[in-house]
């Protein structure tokens, strides 16, 4: 009894080949967008520098134009620190502009939120975070800028 | 000088809706719309501008949308994307209502008290009229809200094949929390 080998037809290998390389491929661009994450922001250049006033200032003029310029762009905010405000467990820096109101409020990413708790207010400090953007508000009657995944900038 | 102006007369005009308020600009809020098929669509957001006028009980939220943290950036980028809440159309969702038991709740003596609220949740450039019931406590000087309440997506108009394949809840739950002062 004779036992015969049939061969797979070329194209079909070829095929099967591109079927599994995009099944590995598909598998491994999944796995990779599920499990991706934000980098820490101290470790990542700023696209900008800019003094907390001058940033406000610009909001102030015109925050749909500043929301184009600044919008989810990683910024480096050199200011005073004019509050240090509870945030459930964690504290939020605030830089004010005292003659209108308007200021900016720095949520801090977790592994940094203990550096933001020795903050003092009045201390000058460079903080470093995405910026979420500006908006009026209708409570406060002022422009209030939003940074997230914030770090100090040392 | 002009602004200066400006400023002062928007913190009266204010004044009168929150005539004895307390605030914070650091109030929390969290969203969570994970299921048994996606544990990503979570995020939270530490900037929530909150008032509480302890006369007449008003309140009012202010959630500026961007500033919602997700672990993922895809899932960040499709939160505020023109196919879910479209943050560049809506930046901010905002809460206006007030305790509709506020004899009940006693903002000169410390304690924790049941409070039951009223008002309308603009969401995605849509307004509902939402009801729930939370706590305040009050310590001193401190006024602290807390409430947790589910909404339906499809309410505020915000829908995708995402939300259909289940792997975003369809009521996501919002936990409020907030230190007024």
């Amino acid at each position: 009894m004779s036992v015969t080998k049939k061969k797979l037809n070329p194209w079909f290998k070829r095929v099967l080949f591109g079927i599994v390389l995009f099944a590995v491929l598909g598998a491994g661009a999944i796995w990779y967008i599920f499990n991706e994450k934000f980098s820490d922001t101290s470790g990542v250049n700023a696209d900008l520098t800019i003094s907390a006033m001058d940033l406000i200032h610009e909001f102030e003029k015109n925050d749909s134009l500043a929301n184009k310029k600044y919008g989810e762009k990683i910024i480096v905010v050199n200011g005073m620190v004019s509050e240090v405000e509870g945030a459930d467990t964690t504290v939020n820096l605030k830089m004010a502009d005292t003659s209108t109101g308007s200021y900016i409020i720095f949520a801090f990413q977790p592994q940094h939120r203990e550096e933001a708790k020795g903050i003092k207010q009045g201390q000058e400090v460079s903080v470093k975070g995405s910026c979420s953007g500006g908006a009026f508000s209708q409570i406060l009657g002022t422009e209030f800028i939003t940074f997230k995944r914030c770090a100090l900038n040392k | 000088m002009k602004k200066s102006i400006l400023f002062i007369a928007l913190i009266a005009a204010t004044g009168s809706l929150f005539a004895q308020k307390k605030m914070t600009t650091s109030g929390t809020v969290n969203f969570d719309a994970t299921t048994s098929l996606d544990q990503l669509p979570k995020a939270e957001n530490k900037t929530v501008i909150a008032a509480i006028d302890t006369k007449n009980g008003n309140i009012g939220f202010e959630v500026p949308m961007k500033n919602f943290t997700f672990g993922n950036p895809r899932i960040q980028e499709h939160f505020n994307g023109p196919k879910w809440l479209d943050s560049e159309k809506f930046p901010t969702a905002t809460f206006k209502g007030g305790i509709t038991n506020i004899a009940s709740v006693n903002f000169s003596k410390d304690g924790t008290y049941d409070a039951d609220v009223a008002g309308d949740l603009t969401i995605h450039g849509v307004t509902k009229p939402v009801k729930s019931t939370g706590k305040i406590t009050v310590n001193g000087k401190t006024v602290s809200a807390n409430t947790e309440f589910t909404i339906k997506l499809e309410d505020y108009g915000v829908d995708g094949p995402q939300i259909a394949a289940g792997k975003i809840s369809k009521e996501p739950k919002i936990m409020v929390s907030a230190d007024l002062q």
